[in-house]
């Protein structure tokens, strides 16, 4: 997953939305995986995702994405599917443990809809620069710039973050801890303690640039400051139709 | 110009001062090498420079500095940054966009640059870094020398009379590192802007400086042109820093009354130091 929020240049017609635009448009796509019941519909939502995927040329980005997302939905599922004791028995295991329909039907609903639901946003943060995001919030939602660029700064960091544990769990692997085992649990373990140096590491960082956004001027800055201007054209009244469109699908099939 | 007058900082939480009784006057387009080994309050001396001390980190502050006349305690770091632009060590943590131009961007404007200019300004800082080709690249797939040079481009289009780096080059190989010093010395030369670099690779900023200041537990031992520092050649080792091996060779060459001129700062100095050396020998 390494790099999936970094920005995917290009010129697409993904790319060439108002921030605003593609924000709503993500918002309104996950908010259809929960309005809707239908395993079709959450599916639908998934290849609308990897099309518009595939208009901006990230295809293959959003394809590895998806492989992280689908093992954390199966975890999901196992840890669903037992729990729903409502319905027919399909299959029946040691132990008093039952699979039924019900529980297969909405525990299947609920991965889906985390995979559908995630892809919108990684996909709209790729095509969209962090600065952009920022300014068009603080200049047409009028949310103070601070907090626009705090929201950006941590999202950026988060990649950061995730190399630096890798750095750190590969200096303990060469010496000798053992991360590569397949017991789930026991890779939790010993990650866990990992945490601490991230923490450390993670404020020194924040600090650091913190100092550097103050030193070139980021108290000064007002709304009024952006260089860029956010219209809305038709390009972004086709993209927000097309997004009622499934709203509207999600909620009538 | 910079006056530092008996600066003397202490950590909020620490028991003994970072930087002790510092004095220092760095001249309009000088190029200043600092140098000493970890812990030897180079860094500080650095936030004393641009305001970060004492605004941002606590403590206890004694002396003054001036920066063009401004007092850095009176003085917000951001009106400071207006003179004064800052490359710190940690390069990742420095950047506060996603994509080279926007980084570029940010410092222009916060602080009001017209819009008419802004333009320019990126392309001229770019250019003046040379990595006009990576002006739409993201930031985190650059190698850590463009990082570097897309941090001093950044400060570079704000125009600062000042750029102060805490080890540039850190995290660079030999061949990025001497890129990184060629543009500074660029900048220095062709803008006539002050450069203030603190660097642990002796070599470079033997080559590239024209004053050296070496800092000890908190003090400044050494400060002057570097062929004079570097004829303290017993103090630099005390101090912890690597003795370039062209004054190695000069030394013992002085010791065996084999050499009595200038102190070579490069090869090429060493090149001449040898030739005069060997027809002296002749003689």
């Amino acid at each position: 997953m390494s790099g999936f929020l970094s920005y995917m240049n290009g010129d697409s017609i993904l790319h060439r939305l108002n921030p605003l635009t593609k924000l709503l448009m993500s918002a309104a796509l996950c908010a259809s995986c929960f309005l809707t019941h239908r395993h079709s519909v959450v599916i639908g939502v998934i290849v609308f995702n990897l099309c518009m995927s595939y208009s901006a040329g990230g295809l293959k980005r959003s394809l590895a994405m998806s492989v992280s997302f689908i093992k954390l939905a199966l975890l999901l599922f196992v840890l669903q599917v037992f729990f729903v004791r409502e319905g027919n028995i399909i299959l029946t295991l040691p132990l008093n443990i039952y699979i039924t329909d019900k529980g297969a039907l909405f525990s299947s609903l609920f991965s889906l809809r985390l995979v559908a639901a995630t892809m919108p946003l990684a996909i709209m943060l790729s095509v969209t620069r962090m600065s952009d995001i920022s300014n068009v919030l603080a200049q047409k939602l009028r949310i103070p710039y601070k907090y626009t660029f705090a929201l950006t700064t941590a999202i950026r960091f988060i990649p950061i973050f995730s190399e630096e544990m890798a750095g750190i769990a590969e200096a303990q692997t060469a010496r000798g801890v053992e991360f590569d085992t397949k017991n789930f649990f026991k890779k939790i373990r010993l990650l866990l303690p990992l945490c601490v140096p991230l923490l450390i590491s993670s404020v020194r960082k924040i600090e650091g640039s913190a100092i550097s956004a103050e030193l070139r001027g980021f108290n000064l800055r007002t709304r009024e400051c952006g260089y860029k201007t956010y219209r809305f054209g038709l390009r972004d009244a086709g993209a927000l139709v097309l997004t009622a469109a499934i709203i509207a699908a999600a909620v009538l099939i | 110009m910079i006056r530092i007058n008996s600066v003397s900082f202490r950590y909020g939480e620490s028991l003994r001062n970072a930087i002790s009784d510092v004095s220092l006057t760095i001249d309009d387009g000088d190029f200043l090498g600092i140098i000493g080994a970890s812990g030897a309050g180079k860094s500080t001396l650095v936030y004393s420079i641009n305001g970060v001390i004492p605004h941002h980190f606590r403590g206890d502050f004694f002396g003054e500095v001036l920066v063009d006349g401004m007092d850095t305690v009176q003085t917000r770091p951001e009106e400071l940054a207006k003179f004064v632009g800052s490359v710190h060590q940690d390069i990742d943590s420095q950047m506060v966009a996603s994509v080279v131009e926007d980084e570029i961007l940010f410092g222009l404007e916060n602080f009001k640059t017209p819009h008419s200019e802004i333009e320019l300004r990126i392309e001229e800082a770019l250019a003046a870094a040379g990595i006009s080709g990576l002006r739409d690249r993201d930031i985190g797939s650059l190698s850590g020398g463009q990082k570097q040079k897309v941090a001093i481009a950044a400060i570079i289009a704000l125009r600062p009379k000042i750029i102060l780096l805490d080890e540039p080059t850190g995290e660079l190989d030999p061949q990025s590192s001497r890129k990184v010093f060629e543009t500074l010395r660029e900048l220095n030369e062709r803008f006539g802007i002050t450069v203030i670099v603190v660097e642990q690779k002796i070599m470079l900023l033997c080559e590239f400086s024209k004053h050296l200041a070496v800092m000890e537990r908190g003090g400044m031992i050494l400060n002057g042109l570097v062929h004079e520092v570097l004829q303290r050649a017993d103090k630099l080792e005390e101090a912890g820093v690597n003795i370039p091996r062209v004054t190695t060779l000069a030394r013992k060459l002085r010791e065996r009354g084999l050499y009595s001129g200038a102190m070579p700062l490069d090869l090429d100095g060493a090149r001449v130091m040898m030739r005069e050396a060997m027809r002296d020998a002749a003689l």
